[in-house]
C-alpha cells in the first residue's frame, strides 16, 4: 500500500491499476492453499496453521514476482528471467510477514486489539531504521561520487574514468557469480580505486610532455596511497590491495581475493579505450588483444576472459570512435604513446617514443619474476 | 566457527535437552525451559546495535518468557546454564575477564526480569487480569534493561542517562510483552505455547537487521571521511596526524562550549576535511604553502555538493569568511571559529604535548579579531584539564608581568 501511495502522488495510473490487480490476483492465489490446508470448520493445531500460512506466503511472493517481471522486463529490455530473479530476491523476504500476519491475527482475536500495538510498534521502528540505513547509504554513495567529481576535475582526460571501470568490474563480478553484497563491495572500491590521486598536485597530472624522475615518483606515489586509505575504511580492506604485484595474476579461487586483480583489467581495458594525454583511444579490438596478450603476466587471465565475454555479450563498444567523453585539445596527443597502456610496440622502431622509466623498471621486474 | 554457526549450536542444544527432557519423561516441563534456553544463549549472540548507545542483546526478550514460565529457581538454573554455554562459545568481548563479567551482569539482568514479574504479578493478585499480565510482563522486560544501564553507569562512571537509541529499548520492551502474552495467553485463552515467542522474534529480527545494517553504514562513512582527512597528510602537505589532532582538540573545546550533538559532530566533519581543498589546487612554487583562504574555499565547495556534508563545507568556509562577513548569530560561525583556533593551536604546537603551553600563550597573544575570545577561554579550560599548560605557566607570568 505505501508504494501505492507514492505512485498515485506520481500520477502513473497505469502502476497503479497493475499494482493492485496483481496484489489482488496474488491474494486469491494464496488464499487458495491456506484453505484447502485449514478447514474453516474445526480448531486447527498451531502447527497446522503456521504451514498453511507459510505455503500461502510463498504462493503470493513467487506468484507477485511472476507478474511484476512482466511489465518491468518489457519497460527495462532486460531478460524476463533476470528480472524476475532480481525482483525475488526482494519479494522471498515477505514470507516472515504472512507468518507474522497468522500471529497477529491470533492474538487479535483471543485477546483483543490491546495486543495490536505490541506487534505494530517493532516493526514500526524496525522501517524507519532501514529508511535510514538507505538514506545514510545514499549519502555515503554521493560522497564518493562528489570526491570522484573532485578528482576527475584534476585531470580532465580522465573525466568518467572512475565511473566505468565500476561498471566493468560489476560485469566482470558478475561473470564470475559473485552475490550482491560482494559486487557492492567491488563497486566502492573500484570507484575509488584512484583516490590516491588527490595527493598528486594538479600541474603533474596535466603536464605537457615527459616527467622528470622525481616528478614521476611523486605521480607514482598515488597508488600506494589509494590502497592506504582503502585499508582505512573496514569493509574495502580485505580487498584493498597492490594491483599490480603477483595478486594482478592469481587465480580466481585461490588463496587471496581476487578483487584486485578485477580492478586492475577494467582499469587497464578502460585506459586504453580511452584518450590520454600520451596517446588516443585504441580500438577496442586492440584493447582486447593487448589484454589477452598481457594474461597471464599482467592480468587474471580468468578476469580478462570474464570482462571480454561480459562486453560481447551486452554488444557494446568502447574505444576509439565510440567515446562517451570526447575532448577538445589545442594539440591532438600522439596515435600511440609509450608504455603498456600507451602501446608504444604498435609503432614501428624508429617512430616508437622512448619509454618512460616505469615501463623500464616494470618490464625488468617482470623479466625477474619470470626467470625465477 | 563463524556467528551464525555459534547461534544454530546454542539453539540446536537448547532443542537437543528437550528432546532428550521429553523422551525421558514426557510432558516435563523441562523441555519448554530448555528450548527457553537454548532461545536465551542464542539470543545472547544476537544483538540490537542502536547508534549512540551500548547493545542490547535479543535475549532480554527471553529472559522475559522464562520469567513466565518459570519459578526463580527453576529460572536460575536455566540462566546460568545457558549463560555459561554462551560464555563457553562467545568470543566477544575479547578478554576472558570481560566475558566473564558480562556472564554475570547478564545473570544480574536476567534475575532482575524473573523478580520484576514476581513482584508486579503479586502486587496485583491476579494472573488472570489482562491488565495486571501486561503490566508484569513489562515490568519484567524493562527491568533487565535498567540492570544494564546501571551496569554502563558503574562501568563507565559517567552517571548521565541519555535518550538517543531508545526506539531499540521499545522494540525490545514490546516484543517481550508480546512473547510473554502469546506464550500461555490470560487466563487460559490466546496461549499458543512457544509457537508465540517463536513467531514474534520476527519483527526483533526485522529491528536487529536494521540495526545492523545502520551500523555498518555509519562506520563505514565515519572511516571514509576518516581516510580522506588523512589523504591531506598521506600527500605531505601537513604533520602526520594533524586531521585527528584537530579534530578530537575541536571536539573538545566544542563540548566546553556547550555545543549539540548534531553541531558537535558537523564540527568533527569539517575538523578533519579542513585541508581536503589543498589536494585540489595547484602546486605553488617551491617550498610555498597555498593561501589558507583559497584552501579553505575550494574545500567547502567540494562538500557543499553533497547535502549531508555541506554543514561541514560551511564551517570550513566560515573560518576565512567570519571576519569578513560578520555573520553573527549562525552556528557555523562559531564552529569556524573552533577549527580555526584548533587548526592554529596544532600547526603552532607542531603536534607535541611538550609545546602546548607555548602554543597556547603565542595564541593568546595574538591580536584579538583573529581568535575568538570565547573559543580560547574554553581551549584553556581543555588544555588545563589534561595538564598541558603546567609546565610553562611559571614562565607565562613572567612575561605577564614583563608585559
Amino acid at each position: 500500500v505505501g508504494f501505492d501511495v507514492v505512485q498515485l502522488r506520481r500520477r502513473e495510473w497505469q502502476k497503479v491499476v497493475f499494482n493492485s490487480s496483481a496484489g489482488v490476483l496474488c491474494l486469491l492465489a494464496a488464499a487458495v492453499p491456506y484453505w484447502l490446508i485449514v478447514d474453516s470448520g474445526s480448531q486447527p493445531l498451531t502447527i497446522t496453521l503456521l504451514a498453511a500460512t507459510s505455503i500461502a506466503g510463498v504462493v503470493y511472493s513467487v506468484l507477485n514476482t511472476l507478474l511484476v517481471s512482466v511489465p518491468v522486463s518489457i519497460s527495462s529490455n532486460d531478460k524476463y528471467r533476470t528480472v524476475a530473479r532480481h525482483i525475488g530476491t526482494y519479494d522471498l523476504p515477505a514470507i516472515p510477514f504472512a507468518i507474522l500476519g497468522l500471529g497477529l491475527g491470533w492474538v487479535y482475536l483471543e485477546l483483543g486489539a490491546v495486543v495490536v500495538p505490541l506487534l505494530v510498534v517493532p516493526i514500526l521502528i524496525a522501517r524507519s531504521t532501514f529508511a535510514n540505513y538507505l538514506e545514510l547509504r545514499a549519502a555515503q554513495e554521493q560522497t564518493i561520487q562528489t570526491l570522484i567529481l573532485a578528482l576527475e576535475a584534476k585531470d580532465r582526460y580522465t573525466a568518467g574514468h572512475a565511473q566505468r571501470v565500476a561498471t566493468f568490474c560489476e560485469y566482470v563480478g558478475t561473470e564470475l557469480g559473485f552475490t550482491p553484497s560482494r559486487l557492492e563491495r567491488l563497486r566502492y572500491a573500484a570507484l575509488m580505486h584512484d583516490i590516491g590521486k588527490l595527493i598528486v598536485p594538479n600541474q603533474l597530472l596535466n603536464k605537457p610532455g615527459r616527467l622528470t624522475e622525481s616528478e614521476f615518483a611523486r605521480v607514482r606515489r598515488h597508488e600506494g596511497v589509494s590502497v592506504e586509505l582503502l585499508r582505512r575504511i573496514d569493509f574495502l580492506s580485505p580487498i584493498a590491495g597492490d594491483t599490480t604485484t603477483e595478486a594482478a595474476t592469481a587465480a580466481v579461487g585461490g588463496a587471496g581475493l581476487v578483487e584486485p586483480a578485477i580492478i586492475h583489467v577494467a582499469d587497464a581495458f578502460d585506459a586504453m579505450t580511452s584518450t590520454r594525454s600520451y596517446r588516443k583511444a585504441l580500438t577496442q579490438d586492440t584493447a582486447f588483444a593487448e589484454l589477452r596478450g598481457g594474461a597471464g603476466s599482467q592480468f587474471n587471465p580468468d578476469c580478462v576472459e570474464a570482462l571480454i565475454r561480459a562486453i560481447e555479450a551486452r554488444g557494446e563498444q568502447y574505444g576509439a570512435g565510440f567515446e562517451v567523453e570526447v575532448h577538445e585539445w589545442g594539440t591532438a596527443p600522439p596515435d600511440a604513446g609509450t608504455g603498456s597502456a600507451g602501446l608504444g610496440d604498435v609503432l614501428p622502431d624508429e617512430q616508437r617514443a622512448p619509454e618512460p622509466i616505469d615501463a623500464v623498471a616494470r618490464r625488468q621486474a617482470t623479466e625477474r619474476a619470470s626467470k625465477r | 566457527m563463524n556467528r551464525a554457526a555459534r547461534i544454530a549450536v546454542l539453539a540446536g542444544g537448547g532443542a537437543a535437552v528437550a528432546i532428550g527432557a521429553d523422551l525421558s519423561q514426557p510432558g516435563t516441563k523441562w523441555s519448554a525451559l530448555a528450548l527457553i534456553g537454548g532461545a536465551i544463549a542464542a539470543g545472547e549472540l544476537i544483538e540490537l546495535r542502536p547508534p549512540y548507545r551500548a547493545v542490547l542483546p535479543i535475549s532480554f526478550a527471553y529472559m522475559v518468557v522464562l520469567a513466565r514460565r518459570a519459578s526463580v529457581a527453576d529460572a536460575t538454573l536455566v540462566l546460568v546454564v545457558a549463560l555459561l554455554a554462551t560464555f563457553l562459545v562467545r568470543t566477544e568481548p575479547t578478554t576472558a575477564e570481560g566475558r566473564l563479567a558480562l556472564l554475570v551482569e547478564r545473570f544480574a539482568e536476567g534475575l532482575a526480569a524473573v523478580v520484576a514479574f514476581r513482584a508486579v504479578d503479586r502486587a496485583f493478585g491476579t494472573a488472570t487480569d489482562r491488565t495486571g499480565v501486561l503490566l508484569a510482563l513489562g515490568a519484567a522486560a524493562i527491568a533487565p534493561i535498567l540492570v544494564a544501564e546501571v551496569a554502563r553507569m558503574v562501568r563507565t562512571r559517567s552517571f548521565s542517562i541519555s535518550m538517543q537509541g531508545r526506539s531499540a529499548d521499545v522494540v525490545l520492551v514490546t516484543s517481550a510483552t508480546l512473547m510473554g502474552v502469546s506464550d500461555t495467553g490470560i487466563d487460559g485463552s490466546g496461549g499458543m505455547g512457544l509457537w508465540g515467542p517463536l513467531v514474534f522474534t520476527i519483527p526483533l529480527l526485522g529491528a536487529w537487521y536494521s540495526y545492523e545494517h545502520l551500523d555498518r553504514i555509519r562506520r563505514t562513512y565515519d572511516q571514509t571521511i576518516r581516510a580522506l582527512g588523512a589523504a591531506p597528510e598521506l600527500g605531505g602537505f601537513v604533520r602526520a596526524g594533524h586531521a585527528e589532532r584537530v579534530a578530537s582538540l575541536s571536539l573538545s573545546i566544542g563540548a566546553e562550549i556547550g555545543l549539540s550533538r548534531h553541531e558537535l559532530s558537523q564540527l568533527e566533519t569539517a575538523a578533519l576535511l579542513h585541508h581536503l581543498g589543498q589536494v585540489c589546487l595547484d602546486e605553488p612554487d617551491h617550498g610555498r604553502a597555498p593561501e589558507p583562504g583559497a584552501v579553505a574555499s575550494s574545500g567547502a565547495a567540494i562538500l557543499r555538493s553533497t547535502p549531508l556534508l555541506a554543514p561541514a563545507g560551511d564551517i570550513i568556509a566560515a573560518e576565512t569568511l567570519a571576519h569578513r562577513a560578520r555573520q553573527g548569530s549562525r552556528p557555523s560561525v562559531l564552529s569556524g571559529q573552533i577549527l580555526k583556533v584548533a587548526s592554529a593551536f596544532d600547526e603552532l604546537s607542531e603536534g607535541r604535548p611538550d609545546q602546548a603551553a607555548l602554543a597556547f600563550e603565542a595564541l593568546s597573544c595574538a591580536p584579538a579579531y583573529l581568535y575568538d575570545e570565547r573559543v580560547l577561554a574554553a581551549l584553556e579550560l581543555v588544555l588545563d584539564r589534561s595538564g598541558l599548560l603546567e609546565p610553562a605557566l611559571a614562565h607565562a607570568d613572567s612575561a605577564a608581568s614583563g608585559r
